[in-house]
């Protein structure tokens, strides 16, 4: 008779013996298994697969873009000759971007427009201030102005374009070249026949890849180009940039004998063409920008007004067009010339955190990929070029048109706008259509008007024939701000000035330190040292006010220079304390 | 059936700018989410990361170049493979390709210690996107659980869609054109070439024998499948033997 001690042995037996077979052990690694399935881990959506084709608007490269869809979703976006920066391959975040303004008031800000422009006094003015000037709504803002008597205000765009492709010898005064100032496709197809010499204070990846980095006082890019020119002397130069006059010399010697050269910054300025009309640039690297052919009755539209040519204190109306990342320009600039009692300021944007913040109306726009905008030539294409951003999903309800809202001052059609652009350019019948779908080029003569809006739809690209480059303009050489003497402690930022960036962008801001976030910045180990600042946290204090930061210690910058992620604090001097 | 492939990459590092498209990229093709609010440097999950490195002198004779190092593919004595207690990991014959199995693996982390590259990541958070952005996600890949270790492996959801369209057209070798890692087609500057190194024709089995070429901790015997390339001795050097600090 089997008593409790045998069947408690059976048990413990039997249980020694499973630890023996593979059953339990299959059993924990499909613990594994079955949590593959939890409910938090989102699930892809599936459908039909398609590619669609549009342009990047997100800068003025207007890289082109094949998008894979799930359906109408974009899932993926890829460069079409040749890959996108970091910003562009996530675009299709942007429209579901947490931080996306979504709500304004738009009826009440027209009544408010319209109600100011009527109490106008006679000093008084409405403006446009458009921070991506040379699209189609920059002519829409142009016309309007003109129509209603107001100011067209735009920061300064480069009058001239480059050909990397046919330079030998590049000298960049601190413009990132290979990094987003060009077109990538452009400047890396011609990056192995050119020398790239980078003047800057930093090095930054621009200098990194250069085959020379001369390390130059921030600030004298100026006076760099006008020592080669010969407007300053070796030694004037020397004690401004901090190079010896050796190093100028061969630099000199360099661009003259490396031909055909060219001379970069980031404005094309007067200095900078200077020095190239000099070298024989014009007509080589160097020609004049062109544009796309518009409607002749687009031609009576209001010229472009620099912002600090306005007097101070006579801005009624302000309208602001945030809507596509630009250029940046300082809330304090703007706020001096706006009326002192009551002025109304309207910024279009998609994200509350730009100039909207200052503004009494903020209204929500569309964004890239949802908007629709024309991407002109970039200042590296030697021709005229015309392309559409097309949208790859609908745009979220309550949006507003900032070439619509504007345009409606005047009573113009801004809708039709883009349209009317392409039919002008059909009528002009010269250069070529480009169709990323078949990468396959065919002149405009041979399409008809609707054919051209189709492909332009369909994300094709027009590019006007090369044309005569006429006589040189006249340059006048001088310096246009003080040369500097000595270093002081001043702010440089990095380039990028998008208001909304992807999620995804946190792998290079946080998950490494890649790029320099909003709320970092950079210096030299010695000044942070000197600082105290070791804890890593810090406060930067400029007269553009106070913000706290997170301190990147690098060798690559310059002692004496704060390296910043925010474009409000370039060119600003001040200090940098613990916090 | 096909010849086994050996696919590999060549890094020129001399032309990577360390814009981080490779490192985007990567997540939107991985499904990776987005950093977590607790996560660094230290246990972010980016299936290739793009390091910063330098010829150790101050400013103005400091001389930088940017690495992207990612799984490095090796091909003798994998040693993430040979640690794994749940074989969660394998070299596939077929393509010599190091694979991950997110739904084996029990998240022990011998993997992580094991591999000499620091190219494997534990997932320590939920995977999650802000509101709206999951509908972005791409339907070939699967997003892995919170407590499992994830690593690149070149995309491996694009090579079965390459090899379905081949299968579709009737062939057992797919095109090369067709299966490109979603670091190579994004960079920029053209830095990354992805092909078969067992291919004498292919631009990768080219590029691995010249004398500008080299492979991280070559040293150690794993024979890791990505070459890098740089004109700059420091650079060579700084890949070839490991630093401290």
């Amino acid at each position: 008779m089997n008593t409790r001690r045998d069947l408690l042995k059976f048990a413990g037996g039997s249980a020694l013996g499973i630890l023996f077979t593979p059953a339990p052990w299959r059993l924990i690694t499909d613990t594994a298994l079955w949590s593959e399935n939890w409910p938090g881990i989102p699930k892809p959506a599936r459908g039909e697969i398609r590619a669609k084709f549009t342009n990047c608007s997100l800068c003025p490269s207007g890289c082109a873009v094949r998008a894979r869809c799930v359906g109408e979703q974009p899932v993926s976006l890829a460069g079409v000759r040749g890959g996108l920066c970091p910003f562009g391959i996530t675009g299709h975040h942007l429209p579901n971007h947490p931080a996306r303004l979504r709500q304004g008031m738009a009826t009440e800000a027209a009544a408010a427009v319209a109600g100011a422009i009527k109490s106008c006094g006679p000093a008084e003015r409405v403006a446009v201030l458009d921070l991506r000037p040379g699209r189609t709504a920059s002519w829409t803002y142009r016309r309007t102005m003109a129509a209603i008597g107001g100011l067209y205000l735009a920061p300064a765009d480069a009058t001239v374009s480059v050909d990397l492709a046919q330079a030998r010898t590049v000298l960049s005064l601190s413009a990132p070249v290979l990094d987003g100032w060009a077109s990538p496709a452009n400047a890396f197809a011609a990056r192995d026949r050119f020398r790239l010499i980078q003047a800057e204070a930093v090095e930054s990846r621009t200098a990194a890849m250069a085959d020379v980095w001369l390390p130059i006082r921030p600030g004298s890019e100026e006076a760099l180009a006008l020592g080669l020119n010969g407007a300053l002397t070796a030694p004037q130069v020397a004690a401004a940039t901090g190079l010896t006059e050796q190093q100028i010399a061969s630099l000199a010697t360099e661009l003259s004998a490396g031909g055909p050269s060219l001379v970069v910054d980031r404005g094309m300025s007067a200095a900078v063409m200077a020095l190239n009309l000099k070298l024989g640039a014009w007509g080589r690297t160097v020609g004049p920008r062109r544009e796309a052919p518009v409607p002749q009755e687009w031609k009576k539209a209001a010229p472009r007004t620099d912002l600090s040519a306005v007097a101070d204190r006579s801005i009624r109306v302000l309208l602001i067009d945030e809507s596509t990342p630009g250029q940046y320009v300082a809330w304090d600039e703007i706020e001096k010339k706006l009326v002192a009692e009551n002025p109304v300021v309207v910024v279009l944007s998609p994200s509350p955190d730009g100039l909207g913040r200052y503004a009494k109306y903020v209204l929500p726009t569309a964004v890239y990929p949802e908007s629709v905008e024309d991407i002109p030539a970039p200042v590296d294409s030697m021709t005229a070029g015309f392309r559409i951003s097309t949208p790859l999903v609908a745009a979220i309800a309550g949006v507003t048109s900032p070439s619509e809202f504007v345009g409606t001052l005047a009573g113009l059609p801004a809708a039709d706008s883009l349209r009317a652009r392409a039919d002008a350019i059909h009528a002009a019948g010269r250069g070529t259509l480009f169709t990323y779908a078949d990468s396959k080029s065919a002149p405009l003569r041979g399409l008809t008007a609707d054919d051209f809006w189709k492909a332009l739809n369909a994300g094709g690209a027009w590019v006007g024939e090369p044309e005569t480059v006429g006589p040189a303009p006249k340059i006048d050489a001088k310096a246009t701000r003080p040369i500097p003497t000595g270093d002081r402690p001043v702010m440089l930022a990095e380039a990028h000035s998008a208001l909304l960036v992807s999620p995804l962008l946190s792998k290079v801001y946080q998950e490494s330190d890649l790029l320099l976030a909003p709320d970092c910045i950079a210096m030299h180990p010695a000044d942070a040292r000197a600082a105290g600042l070791g804890s890593g946290h810090a406060v930067i204090e400029t007269a553009r006010g106070k913000a706290a930061v997170r301190v990147l210690t690098d060798t690559s910058v310059r002692p004496g220079v704060v390296l910043a992620g925010r474009p409000d604090l370039a060119g600003a001097h001040g200090k940098v304390v613990p916090s | 059936m096909s010849a086994p492939k050996r696919y590999g990459m060549t890094i020129d590092v001399d032309r990577c700018n360390g814009c981080g498209s490779c490192m985007v990229a990567c997540a939107v093709e991985n499904n990776i989410p987005p950093a977590h609010a607790g996560a660094n440097d230290r246990n972010g999950l980016t299936w290739i990361r793009v390091f910063k490195l330098d010829n150790g002198e101050d400013y103005p004779g400091k001389r930088s170049a940017f690495l992207p190092v990612l799984c490095q593919q090796c091909g003798e004595h994998t040693p993430c493979a040979s640690v794994c207690p749940q074989e969660a990991v394998d070299v596939d014959p077929r393509t010599g390709i190091v694979g991950q199995m997110p739904e084996r693996c029990l998240g022990c982390r011998y993997c992580m210690a094991a591999c000499p590259y620091h190219a494997r990541y534990f997932n320590w958070w939920d995977p999650a996107w802000p509101a709206g952005l999951e509908k972005t996600l791409n339907p070939d890949v699967a997003p892995r659980m919170r407590g499992v270790v994830e690593k690149c492996n070149f995309c491996h959801g694009r090579w079965h869609a390459a090899k379905q369209r081949a299968a579709a057209a009737g062939k057992d070798d797919i095109d090369p054109a067709d299966y490109v890692p979603a670091c190579v087609e994004a960079c920029p500057t053209g830095a990354i070439h992805f092909g078969d190194l067992n291919d004498p024709s292919s631009d990768v089995a080219k590029a691995n024998g010249q004398p500008e070429s080299f492979r991280l901790l070559e040293k150690l015997g794993t024979d890791p499948k990505i070459y890098y390339r740089s004109k700059r001795e420091w650079v060579r050097q700084a890949g070839k033997e490991p630093s401290h600090g």
